[in-house]
Formats: structure tokens, C-alpha cells, sequence
């Protein structure tokens, strides 16, 4: 059997961590794709209840950053 | 809290992570995310279908008022005190949010239970794994707030249903 490749939900914050992530893509940065990314315009608009829904619908693991 | 909460639930609040990284440093992003990706894989995929009462009850407590309001006004309870003057330091106020998750959290499982068909304390109990005195205690708060209806005996067992 393939590794398990788990699947994790990522809230970015639109100005830090989605800026972060944008920079490391333009730079060539290699990081793991296991990541689904949400963008949000604060990482304080995420809720808990995006988290919780976040694990409801199937995914192994959720990082918010901001 | 919402790591609390998942620690209830049986979760673990280990799949949850949070990281601050600003928009300059990439290598610190590639970092976390590949810090994260390791930690998660290490923890094997989350059994949804086995968790999903657990999960459905978790939405429920975070939706719900009372962890709404508590959280809310963290800030102007522990700073400026509630509205009988009473102060609170934050110590007692991660204490009370802590119990109140907790109760709120397990009287979602007991509806959520009783919805699903368990109908006597015993098989609540059994269901969601707490213990009898507290199932009933909760289940008498549930009642009073008119989620639980007490709809006769059966095997001289009282007998509850969802509404």
C-alpha cells in the first residue's frame, strides 16, 4: 500500500501565511501538497466551527495561520 | 479552546495546529507546513464514520450560545468583571469555559443519542461513554430546556425522546 498521504485543510491568512505561501511557490520552495488551502482575509474570521466542519467532512488534520 | 473541545471529543487536539508566519518568510511557511504534514501523517488518517457523533456534537457546542457568549466576552469578563461586579482572573475563567465546554459537549452527545435511538439512561450511558449519574443529571437540564421530552416508562425504565 501507497504511504498514507493525509489530507490537511490550511486557513491562510490573505496578508501573512497566503502571502508566505505565494513567496515560497515564486522562490521554488518545494513543500508537501497535502495541504488544501483556504484563504481568509484574517485568521480571526476562522471560526471553530469551520474547524469542526473542516473534520466532519473528511480531513485528517487542519493548521490555521496567520 | 476549540483544542479542548477536540481533546473531549476524542479527536486529540494534536491534528489541529497553529502557526504564525508573516508574508516574508517562505522557508518559515515550507517549515510549518512540512512540520504539520509530518505530525499528522504520523497520526494515521481520523476515522470520520467512528467520530461522526462525536464530530456532529462538537458542531453543535461551538454553534451553540453558551460557548458563543462565554468566548465573547473573555476580554470584558476577566478584565472588567460580569455583570453582577464580580472580577474574574483568567485562571478561573479557563476554568469555567473548560467545565462548561465539557457539559455542553456531553449534553449535545446524550440529544444526539437519543436521536439516534437510545432511549433509556442506561443505553445513553453505554452509547457515549459517560458515566449514569451524569447522563441523568444532564439529561433533567436538557429536559428543562425543552430538547428532551420524558415520555413514560417501559420495563419500569423512563424512557426519553428527542424533539
Amino acid at each position: 500500500m501507497a504511504e498514507f498521504e493525509p489530507k490537511i485543510v490550511a486557513f491562510l491568512c490573505n496578508w501573512c501565511a497566503y502571502a508566505g505561501a505565494d513567496l515560497a511557490g515564486v522562490s521554488r520552495l518545494q513543500y508537501p501538497a497535502n495541504m488544501r488551502t483556504v484563504r481568509v482575509m484574517c485568521s480571526g474570521r476562522v471560526d471553530p466551527v469551520f474547524i469542526v466542519k473542516a473534520f466532519r467532512e473528511g480531513c485528517d488534520g487542519v493548521l490555521v495561520s496567520g | 479552546m476549540t483544542q479542548k473541545l477536540l481533546d473531549l471529543s476524542g479527536i486529540g487536539k494534536d491534528r489541529l495546529h497553529f502557526a504564525w508566519v508573516s508574508s516574508a518568510e517562505a522557508q518559515r511557511f515550507v517549515d510549518v507546513v512540512n512540520e504539520t504534514t509530518a505530525s499528522i501523517k504520523a497520526m494515521g488518517a481520523l476515522d470520520a464514520e467512528r467520530f461522526a457523533l462525536n464530530l456532529e456534537a462538537s458542531e453543535l457546542t461551538v454553534s451553540g450560545e453558551t460557548i458563543r457568549w462565554l468566548v465573547g466576552k473573555e476580554v470584558s469578563i476577566t478584565t472588567k468583571g460580569d455583570v453582577y461586579g464580580r472580577s474574574w482572573n483568567e485562571e478561573k475563567y479557563e476554568t469555567v469555559l473548560h467545565s462548561e465546554l465539557e457539559r455542553e459537549y456531553q449534553k449535545n452527545l446524550i440529544y444526539l443519542a437519543i436521536r439516534e435511538g437510545a432511549s433509556s439512561v442506561r443505553d445513553i450511558s453505554a452509547k457515549i461513554d459517560v458515566d449514569l449519574l451524569r447522563v441523568s443529571y444532564l439529561l433533567a437540564d436538557l429536559e428543562r430546556t425543552n430538547l428532551v421530552e420524558f415520555t413514560g416508562m417501559q420495563d419500569s425504565k423512563p424512557v426519553f425522546a428527542a424533539l
